[in-house]
């Protein structure tokens, strides 16, 4: 029998049908409206575990995968990979997996979470190409509605915020849903594969740290980050030792 | 012949930055912006020709090709706001407001990438991931509010100066000094990376485990370096399968 979270299956209906809505708007703040940020995997996961009943573990998720994606930029016509998309749908999965094995959002889960849906950042990049596709046609109709006369023809702008959507919605509630299969293989853990998971996420803050560093564009970075990187250790270490 | 020049109503002007909030909704290769900014210049136009057939004309000029920053586009926004007014009024020629949209759309892109999304965004992350140690869950109101309170106040100053000045709103954003904003930001981005890295490093560190520190910085330092021909995605498993085949030793 897999694990579920406190209340049963009918909770995780409710807890995918919360995914759901708060993935599929982050979906459309991304790139669509606003974008005020809502959107980041830094205060998408924290917003989406508080809608699940975790927002530490949402936290404990979200600024790795914020430093890990950090130089993702929309260029033009250029896509980056979609970590809104992966933070939402590892957000759905985990903080669920968490609350059914009663362990909450650590980092073997987490790891185990990042190693499965990584590919969802990828993927998302297709998505949006279709969606893009997709509006190419809205932008046919609007142009022949404007020849017919109408003054209204460029209201079908918003029909473009329905395919991101939706898919980002489907996909959050599918996390959900299969995350009690992540529950059971966090639980069948033994020590040893802990500390190997453990060992994991050091190594992804690792790998995240350098991606910030190279989110910053700047030939001097590297060596500005070097010297503070080596200021803080000197004296976070000379504080422990007077102490 | 020229009438006296129309203008669009400050409520409608309103309704119009509104719109500009979803620029990009309907973003497609081909006309890029395009679908976004006829949608949001809509409400102004209508007021500006009240005959629906020439209003669907005017709205079909401006589902020309458009590409720009999402933020620095309510700039060129409120200057074709501004624009067509005269355009309106007979004072000038349509042409005008393309040429204004096709003039300034590549340099204002050029500039908001540059300032927001290379600059800004990284830099308010960072603080916000660095100040989490302390504030817990408050760093996401620290990224949000840094952020925000400058992309705000900075699009509807943007759309307002777009409005006043038409083509003079290129002076008032040259006398923004992005440029110079943009190279603080990255230096305060690249320092606070250096403290994350650390944090990163001590936290493997303690308690006396030195010797996982130093794993941990190497790795950092062999991702930075293979990071440009790996891409993000494989240094990620790498990462996790380096860490996988060390992590037992970490009890």
């Amino acid at each position: 029998m897999l694990p579920l979270p406190a209340g049963g299956a009918p909770q995780l209906f409710f807890l995918a049908a919360v995914a759901a809505l708060i993935g599929g708007l982050s979906a459309i703040e991304r790139k669509g409206a606003f974008q005020l940020m809502l959107s980041r995997p830094i205060v998408l996961a924290p917003i989406l575990g508080w809608g699940m009943g975790d927002a530490q573990g949402g936290l404990l998720l979200g600024i790795p995968l914020e430093l890990l994606f950090l130089g993702g930029v929309n260029l033009g016509g250029s896509l980056p990979d979609n970590e809104s998309l992966l933070a939402a749908a590892m957000t759905a999965a985990v903080i669920p997996a968490g609350l059914a094995a009663r362990t909450g959002v650590d980092a073997p889960l987490a790891a185990v979470g990042l190693a499965l849906l990584l590919p969802l950042a990828f993927f998302g990049r297709r998505l949006e190409r279709a969606s893009e596709a997709r509006n190419t046609q809205l932008m046919e109709e609007a142009l022949e509605r404007a020849a017919g006369g109408d003054p209204d023809a460029a209201r079908v702008n918003l029909r473009g915020l329905l395919l991101p959507f939706g898919a980002a919605a489907g996909i959050c509630a599918v996390c959900v849903l299969v995350s009690p299969v992540l529950a059971f293989v966090r639980l069948k853990c033994r020590p040893a594969e802990l500390s190997a998971l453990e060992g994991a996420w050091h190594a992804v803050w690792a790998v995240a740290a350098a991606c910030a560093v190279r989110a910053i564009r700047d030939p001097r970075a590297p060596a500005l980050a070097a010297i503070c990187a080596a200021t803080v250790i000197a004296i976070t270490l000379a504080i422990r030792g007077l102490s | 012949m020229a009438h006296p020049v129309r203008r669009v109503s400050t409520p409608t002007l309103a309704r119009v930055f509104v719109r500009s909030l979803f620029l990009q909704a309907a973003w497609n290769p081909r006309g890029m912006q395009n679908l976004g900014f006829a949608d949001a210049i809509t409400p102004a136009l209508r007021e500006l020709y009240p005959e629906p057939a020439e209003c669907a004309k005017a709205v079909a000029r401006h589902l020309e090709f458009f590409n720009c920053h999402p933020y620095l586009a309510a700039a060129i926004l409120g200057g074709a706001v501004h624009l067509e007014e005269r355009v309106a009024g007979g004072q000038s020629p349509p042409e005008v407001v393309s040429s204004f949209k096709r003039a300034l759309g590549p340099p204002f892109a050029a500039l908001g990438d540059g300032f927001f999304w290379l600059a800004l965004r990284p830099a308010a992350a960072l603080l916000a991931a660095a100040t989490e140690p302390f504030l817990g869950l408050g760093c996401i109101f620290v990224f949000l509010a840094l952020y925000n309170a400058v992309h705000l106040p900075a699009r509807v100053w943007l759309f307002a100066t777009g409005y006043a000045r038409g083509e003079g709103v290129v002076d008032a954003v040259r006398r923004a000094h992005l440029a110079s904003g943009t190279a603080l930001l990255k230096a305060c981005g690249a320092a606070l990376a250096g403290a994350l890295a650390a944090r990163g490093v001590l936290t493997a560190g303690f308690p006396d485990r030195p010797f996982h520190a130093l794993l941990i910085a190497s790795t950092m330092v062999l991702a930075w370096a293979i990071l440009p021909r790996l891409g993000p995605t494989r240094a990620v498993y790498g990462g996790l399968l380096l860490g996988l085949a060390l992590g037992a030793r970490f009890v």
